[in-house]
């Protein structure tokens, strides 16, 4: 039968601190602060003062010469107070409680304190001498073992998720081994490791003992019943008892570890017999075990600094990476072997918007990009880390191989990006003391399980814990990147702020330029002509200058137009439609040819298919190539041109080709280059501008442009032009 | 004979003004030539204030505005011609240096009626405004109620 959520909650609810009752070992009375007249008493006070005692009566004789001593305690924050009864061997201890002052009264037992200082110093020295901390828990029980004379001494450690593992052991055979065993969570209920945390020393004597009332049941200050949870001699939980008798052991004793302020682990001692260990011994223990905490908390430290320094070695060398790489991703991916020792897993891949990268052992791309779509769904938190994927994510089963530990990072909300770390499957047998999974139900009430046989499990789905180190240095590392990637995020934001204001400056300046530049050439050009026209008589001589003067004009007036059409090219926005190339070439050779009267040219057109584009840009891609074409054949005759065009997968290509002077492929790359001209200005004329103008244009349409030629030949450019089904990608 | 209706001509550069006057001269058309040197200036002679009160009627046949002027420019000069019921009736041509798109597109929301963008080429100019002069002053037909030039 398997435990239920309702069963474990039962259990959990269990208000154990406040039994109303306490072990016969001793006897407990609470005071009225302001008088010492008794509140409550338990059943059993009268056997160990030699009166009865009823509430409302003054402190009984035997503690009397206690008053004052309580009196002075009361005034002072020490939480408990400590005494020995002079004409009697009663030890007794007070604590507060609801208002109230418990006082537990105990026998001294008879124990042989003699020399204990010499043991406790060796004890100190085996201590110190300890360089792991299993060698310092083992040392703890053994000594433990010895001073009090426990059958078995157990050093119980929990992990995350409050399972216990016996760790250490010291024992004289009387009881069986239960070193590397392990037992679950719900064996120590929440509140019952609340109450080892606040109270760290509990004896159970003797697990058959009938407990003793505590009369009245109610605190009279507060009404309800007295609050044991500081108490000794509290009485515990029948569950526990039944447990104890189920595991064979008729006394126990535990001792908790505390280690930066959380519970580490236990000190459990248990006899066979009934055993009763004295106040003084107990306290020795106490003594004992914190020396061990602290041992143990120095050593944890020491391996988690060694470890953190070694991480802090690792992270700068990922984080210079980073900022040298093109790409955080990049940078990280540059220095794999830092990036998954960082956190020692065994793989690792980053996902972001445009990237995926891999390394080291990991599930394939499918796998990992289906454990993305997950985490975005299920993960709120910047981290998330698991030992066992498949457990959260059950598709994770297929491939836990690679992965079944995991941290994942997450870099940006906006764009979903990870990283993320892998560790793969390491199945284990883990020893449970008991079957973990079995808890025995009767009478409408749990009961603990019976067996405590070992019993093995094997673990699948699994890999080695996460260390606190190493989560550290994932989140260490998630902040670094996100810095990186803010920073160049910020940069980016300045750059394209000054990209605009230069812009703007050049809007400016073109502005003015066709402004105040374009005037004067039109009436250098207008009053050349009206002179011309005016003086019938000039001379050949004059009138050649004043051509001259009109031609400059006009060439000049011709560069600024150009040069503000190239400027304006980047900024004005382009209207993309289906084009039909033929009747666009047809009318661009028309017009071309208006200035071209007479020449001997030798058309061969093809049917061109049809293109995406803004038909007026085309337009003048096509008039300056043509136009190129028939410039550059002037020397021809016939001058030959050819016009091509055709479709290939998803790229439409035009070219246009002549038989005219050609050019050197060595100056290739400069032709398409502002104001580069290959050709004497005074055999060919042009402003320089026009191949660059097409480039430009053929770029804003995510296409390409090439040329080839040869000295003499001719020459031929092809353009490309992406088609609708390539979707916004550049032809490279 | 009917009696014309003078063109506008506002022009603020002196060497334009001149090729624009030779330029007209030579389609010999029979219309006055009203030239304002600023847009100020075309206002008030567009709405018969200032230094133009009391001018006799008659409104222009075509207001030849240049787009970049001192003090009030041609956008606005545009846009006061426009918005007023009586004279938004009257053919603007804006003329400008340069084909710079934000003024080509404000120059149609305020209602301009052609835009044109002044030539280099002498003969290209002198063709472009003698066909601007007899196209708006001659073959265009006003709104009933306009007398035509």
């Amino acid at each position: 039968m398997s435990l239920t959520v309702s069963d474990l909650e039962a259990c959990a609810r269990e208000p154990i601190h406040i039994p109303g009752a306490i072990q016969p070992y001793g006897a407990l009375l609470s005071l009225h602060p302001e008088d010492l007249s008794v509140a409550q008493a338990s059943a059993n006070l009268a056997g160990f003062i030699g009166e009865v005692v009823r509430p409302g009566e003054r402190l009984p004789a035997l503690l009397q010469p206690l008053s004052d001593r309580l009196a002075a305690w009361q005034a002072t924050s020490e939480p408990t107070l400590q005494m020995r009864v002079a004409a009697s061997d009663l030890q007794v201890t007070a604590h507060r409680s609801g208002g109230l002052i418990v006082v537990e009264v105990e026998r001294n037992a008879a124990d042989d304190t003699d020399g204990l200082l010499s043991r406790l110093r060796d004890f100190a020295q085996i201590l110190s001498g300890q360089s792991d901390v299993e060698g310092s828990l083992t040392a703890a029980a053994t000594f433990i073992e010895n001073l009090t004379g426990f059958d078995r001494v157990l050093v119980y450690r929990f992990d995350r998720n409050w399972n216990g593992h016996v760790v250490a052991e010291a024992a004289n055979g009387a009881l069986p081994s239960y070193l590397d065993l392990r037992f679950p969570a719900s064996d120590i209920p929440a509140q019952a490791r609340a109450l080892y945390a606040s109270s760290r020393v509990r004896l159970i004597p003797d697990a058959n003992y009938r407990p003793v009332p505590i009369e009245p049941a109610l605190n009279p200050v507060t009404g309800e019943p007295l609050d044991l949870s500081l108490s000794q001699l509290r009485s515990v939980s029948p569950v526990h008892l039944e447990y104890m008798r189920n595991m064979g052991t008729a006394s126990s004793m535990s001792v908790s570890i505390i280690i930066d302020g959380r519970l580490w682990g236990l000190v459990s001692c248990h006899s066979a017999a009934a055993k009763v260990v004295s106040n003084t011994l107990r306290d020795i223990c106490d003594f004992v075990v914190q020396s061990l905490a602290m041992r143990v908390s120095a050593l944890l430290h020491a391996v988690d600094a060694e470890s953190r320094v070694a991480l802090g070695r690792i992270s700068s060398r990922l984080l210079a990476s980073m900022s040298a790489g093109a790409s955080w991703p990049r940078g990280l991916i540059q220095v794999e072997d830092d990036l998954l020792a960082q956190v020692r897993a065994r793989g690792a891949v980053i996902v972001t918007e445009d990237d995926y990268l891999a390394v080291g052992m990991v599930p394939d791309e499918a796998h990992v990009r289906s454990l993305v779509d997950w985490l975005k769904e299920n993960v709120s938190e910047d981290i998330y880390q698991t030992s066992s994927l498949a457990r959260d994510f059950r598709a994770g089963e297929a491939f836990a191989a690679e992965a079944s530990g995991m941290v994942a990072i997450r870099i940006s909300e906006l764009y979903p990006s990870w990283l993320i770390w892998f560790r793969p499957e390491v199945i284990t047998t883990v020893n449970w003391g008991g079957d973990p999974h079995k808890v025995v139900r009767e009478e409408g009430r749990i009961h603990p399980r019976r067996s405590f046989d070992a019993w093995r499990e094997q673990v699948h789905l699994t890999a080695p814990e996460w260390s606190e180190a190493e989560l550290s240095a994932a989140r260490d590392l998630r902040g670094a990147i996100v810095g990186i990637v803010l920073r160049k995020a910020e940069e980016l934001a300045e750059l394209s702020g000054e990209l605009q204001r230069s812009n703007k400056e050049l809007e400016a300046f073109s502005y003015s330029v066709s402004h105040d530049l374009r005037a004067p050439f039109r009436h250098i050009v207008g009053f050349a002509q009206l002179l011309r026209e005016r003086e019938q008589a000039l001379d050949e001589k004059s009138r050649h200058y004043l051509h001259n003067i009109s031609d400059s004009a006009l060439a000049a007036g011709r560069l600024v137009d150009d040069l503000l059409n190239f400027s304006q090219l980047g900024r004005t926005s382009i209207a993309i439609k289906e084009v039909d190339m033929n009747k666009l070439v047809a009318e661009v050779v028309k017009s071309v040819m208006i200035n071209a009267e007479g020449r001997d040219i030798e058309w061969s057109i093809a049917r061109l298919p049809s293109a995406q584009g803004d038909a007026t840009l085309l337009r003048q891609v096509w008039f300056n190539l043509i136009d190129n074409a028939v410039k550059y054949t002037r020397p021809r005759a016939p001058a030959k041109i050819m016009i091509d065009g055709s479709l290939d997968g998803d790229i439409v290509k035009f070219s246009v080709s002549d038989n005219g002077v050609g050019f050197d492929m060595t100056y290739a790359g400069k032709l398409f280059g502002v104001f580069q001209r290959l050709q004497r200005a005074e055999d060919f004329e042009g402003t320089g501008i026009g191949l660059a103008l097409v480039r430009r244009i053929v770029e804003r349409h995510n296409g390409s442009i090439t040329a080839s030629g040869e000295v003499d030949k001719g020459a031929t450019f092809v353009f490309a032009l992406p088609t609708p089904e390539r979707k916004g990608r550049a032809i490279a | 004979m009917p009696e014309l209706r003078p063109i506008l001509l506002v022009e603020d550069s002196p060497r334009d003004l001149e090729l624009t006057l030779a330029a007209l001269e030579k389609c010999q058309l029979a219309n006055d030539i009203v030239i304002a040197r600023d847009g100020a200036e075309a206002i008030d002679y567009l709405f018969g204030t200032g230094m133009h009160e009391g001018r006799p009627d008659g409104d222009p046949t075509v207001v030849l505005l240049d787009l970049k002027l001192p003090k009030v420019d041609g956008l606005e000069v545009l846009e006061k011609v426009k918005k007023h019921d009586k004279l938004r009736h009257i053919p603007i041509v804006m003329l400008t240096s340069s084909r710079e798109e934000q003024d080509l597109v404000r120059s149609y929301e305020l209602g301009v009626n052609a835009f044109v963008v002044k030539p280099v080429e002498f003969n290209e100019f002198f063709k472009a405004i003698q066909d601007l002069g007899v196209f708006w002053a001659i073959l265009n037909e006003p709104p009933p109620g306009y007398k035509k030039s």
